[in-house]
């Protein structure tokens, strides 16, 4: 099995004989090994939630970025390799403005999570006089989440491409504790503030160190302020409630 | 005598221009009711003085909600036309709706203005019913600027026809009984003979207009037929009368 | 990076913007370039012509006619040029204007159904599609500002539908019963208006016949341009068939009665 897998996992446009992408497969897992990340999707709107690993005491927490905006109404947290993240956000920004731009109107978050997702394959060898995109899968997964005129969503892409609507999602290290944590506790008529104590509860779990407003970040989207980043007084007030 | 060469062509040489446009008449309009609006043009296609054809539709429905009227250089109209329903053909794949009217004027616009150094020669009248299930009218001129309005007559006769709808719809002019305001919005009778009036008009004064009248109306989800049971000529287009509702009306118009 | 779907290349190529967003008419263009574009002669004018073309409905389908002159400015240059042409088993293409022009198209439309017909899908190009294929070609030209200098009738009978339509160099399309291109719309369209508006059900390929002929002699008499050997096509359920040309019996014995005309001396 492992002499079949070494021959196949050379070219990254390559099938294996069972039909596997396995560089694309090895991107998943490159996932698993990033900081956790939570969203919860509420009538009152998203939250997401992140884990900071702050390795050093001399590193500055408040540089880590893992949740950022797409637009006034999408936020995204991300989990794997976060520097592939920044040129799918940086398309999903551009995407959306142009869709402002031509249609008067904001995009869906469906529109734009399948916008990101068409980048997400494009990589391989280059055809002919034609550039290549990218040599590689993105080994980065992200959690979109976004106000429309369906309402509250949640979306959840992975590097294959592939993308689905989440409720409740968790990826990362922590991923499969958290996302049976979010089962049990997740229910429909959750509010928002529900919803922020439990992405901050999911995550003290599998995180390591204890949690405390440096080393976790929390976002929302509502339909009245749209996306916000919560703020340290903000954040404190909610580790205290935990 | 030796001729001499006529040195004024030499000097200035002369470039004959291929001119890429021309005019072919007609006039449209558009009235926006509280919840209906009325989209109408005559089906005249003229060259010069000659009728090229006495049928040629200057009115296009785009979607349930959507109606589009264009008028000036045919050619570059309805080329104009097709790459809409094109874009909005795309928008329904990517998006899975329908684009809404002011997602369709903006996407005019952008149309029209990406087109600025060579531009379609054509002016757009848009209407329909807006998301919030009011009737709307777009007006564009042929590089793009564009703004919503009650009322909009373009083409040959709008001359003729906007200083009558200046009057008739935004009661330009005209005193209210005392104690009394004009009306914001008319009602369908009143605003479909008003638009006949203004067809019936435009095609005595004016020699590009006549032939045929064909008028789209659009009402909104949920209005009943309110003024359309009156009419004559009345063909459904919408298969569903639970949304929105479309009609085309035709009528004749004088062919001298 | 560049956020257009459209330039991003293999392994997809988008032949759309989904997303419909791009803002700028000329997308980056990447192909071979032309080195002498800038010295291309684009046609600025027509130059060897030919008139009127007429065409109408009629009981069994359309019938169409155009004389056989092509014309150097005022030269009656070339005596037997056929105009009306045959595209495919349903329609007739009938040409004004520039006549090297028409030729090109007539070998663009004939490689046209020979590709239509080596994929053997089942279809067969009608009149419509022909003529939407042609004002597609034509507008095209006219907005690369390189026209090609004509004004076509396209006639034709598919499915038991008559089909009869214009485009010009302009790209401007239409369709009546009636119709004439060039001279033949001021002169000979009222003529044609008359005896078929109305009657394109009852016409008999006989009555249409005299019709037509009787257009072509009126153009005779007063297009300085035209010529009177003239053919007559006709489109119905059975195909197309262009007739061999036939000569137009013209009188002009009126003519010594005319003052300042002809013998007269005073």
């Amino acid at each position: 099995m492992f002499l079949t897998r070494s021959e196949y996992d050379r070219g990254v446009n390559t099938f294996s004989p069972e039909g596997r992408l396995f560089q694309v497969e090895y991107a998943i897992e490159a996932i698993k090994l990033g900081s956790t990340t939570v969203g919860i999707r509420t009538p009152e709107g998203i939250v997401l939630a992140v884990e900071k690993r702050v390795q050093s005491p001399l590193l500055e927490s408040s540089s880590i970025e893992k949740i950022m905006e797409i637009d006034r109404h999408l936020g995204c947290a991300m989990s794997g390799l976060t520097a592939d993240a920044r040129t799918m956000i940086d398309h999903a920004r551009v995407t959306s403005q142009n869709h402002a731009f031509t249609y008067d109107e904001k995009i869906k978050v469906e529109s734009v999570t399948q916008a990101v997702c068409d980048l997400a394959l494009r990589f391989g060898e280059s055809v002919h006089e034609e550039e290549a995109m990218m040599s590689r899968p993105f080994g980065v997964a992200l959690l979109i989440a976004g106000i429309d005129e369906n309402g509250p969503q949640l979306f959840h892409t992975d590097p294959s491409g592939t993308f689905t609507r989440y409720d409740a999602k968790a990826i990362g290290s922590g991923s499969e504790a958290a996302q049976s944590e979010l089962q049990d506790k997740w229910h429909k008529q959750m509010s928002l503030r529900e919803a922020q104590i439990l992405t901050l509860r999911v995550l003290k779990q599998v995180m390591e160190e204890k949690l405390d407003h440096h080393n976790v970040q929390l976002a929302q989207v509502t339909p009245t302020k749209g996306f916000e980043i919560l703020d340290d007084t903000q954040l404190k007030e909610l580790v205290e409630a935990m | 005598m030796v001729a001499v060469p006529d040195m004024d062509s030499l000097v200035n040489p002369q470039q004959r221009q291929f001119n890429p446009y021309t005019e072919n008449g007609g006039t449209i309009l558009a009235i926006a009711g509280a919840d209906f609006t009325v989209i109408a043009g005559d089906t005249r296609q003229s060259e010069g003085y000659s009728i090229q054809t006495r049928y040629a539709p200057k009115v296009f429905r785009l979607t349930d909600k959507a109606v589009l009227a264009v008028n000036g250089f045919a050619a570059d109209g309805n080329m104009f036309v097709k790459k809409v329903k094109q874009r909005l053909e795309w928008y329904r794949h990517a998006h899975a709706k329908d684009m809404p009217l002011r997602a369709i004027a903006r996407l005019i616009q952008t149309m029209l203005y990406a087109r600025r150094f060579f531009p379609f020669y054509v002016y757009n009248i848009l209407g329909g019913i807006e998301d919030d299930g009011t009737g709307a009218v777009y007006s564009f001129d042929p590089v793009g600027s564009y703004e919503r309005e009650t009322c909009r007559a373009a083409g040959a006769a709008q001359s003729l026809v906007q200083p009558f709808l200046d009057n008739q719809i935004y009661f330009k002019n005209q005193l209210a009984a005392p104690g009394m305001s004009h009306p914001t919005h008319l009602p369908l009778p009143d605003v479909l003979s008003i638009v006949i009036d203004s067809f019936t008009s435009a095609t005595e004064r004016h020699i590009e207009v006549g032939d045929g009248l064909e008028m789209y109306v659009v009402l909104a989800k949920g209005r009943g037929l309110g003024g359309m049971e009156a009419i004559g000529g009345v063909q459904e287009l919408s298969e569903r009368t639970e949304g929105e509702r479309l009609f085309v009306v035709r009528r004749e118009l004088k062919k001298d | 990076m560049d956020h257009f779907p459209t330039n991003w290349g293999r392994p997809r190529n988008d032949a759309y913007d989904s997303y419909g967003t791009y803002p700028i008419p000329h997308r980056p263009y990447n192909g071979p370039k032309d080195a002498f574009g800038e010295g291309v002669q684009r046609t600025q004018q027509p130059i060897v012509t030919g008139t009127s073309v007429l065409a109408i409905k009629y009981k069994d389908g359309i019938m169409m006619a155009a004389d056989n002159l092509a014309s150097y400015g005022s030269l009656a240059r070339f005596k037997d040029v056929q105009r009306l042409t045959a595209v495919g088993e349903f329609t007739v293409i009938g040409a004004s204007g520039d006549m090297s022009d028409f030729q090109y198209i007539q070998s663009m439309l004939d490689d046209k159904m020979v590709e239509e017909f080596t994929s053997q899908d089942g279809h067969a190009l009608g009149p419509a599609e022909i003529h939407e294929y042609l004002s597609f070609i034509m507008y095209g030209r006219r907005t690369k500002m390189d026209p090609l200098w004509n004004s076509f009738l396209v006639g034709g009978f598919k499915e038991g539908q008559r089909f009869l339509a214009y485009v010009d160099l302009l790209g401007t399309t239409y369709s009546a019963s009636a119709m004439a291109t060039g001279y033949g719309a001021h002169i000979a369209l009222p003529l044609l208006r008359t005896a078929v508006e109305g009657k394109e059900n009852l016409l008999t390929e006989e009555q249409a016949q005299k019709i037509l002929e009787e257009c072509m002699k009126v153009l005779f008499y007063r297009d300085a341009r035209s010529l009177n050997k003239y053919q007559i096509a006709t489109i119905t359920a059975a195909g197309p068939s262009i007739s061999e040309s036939r000569e137009l019996a013209t009188s002009w014995s009126f003519a010594e009665g005319i003052r300042g005309y002809g013998a007269q001396t005073q």
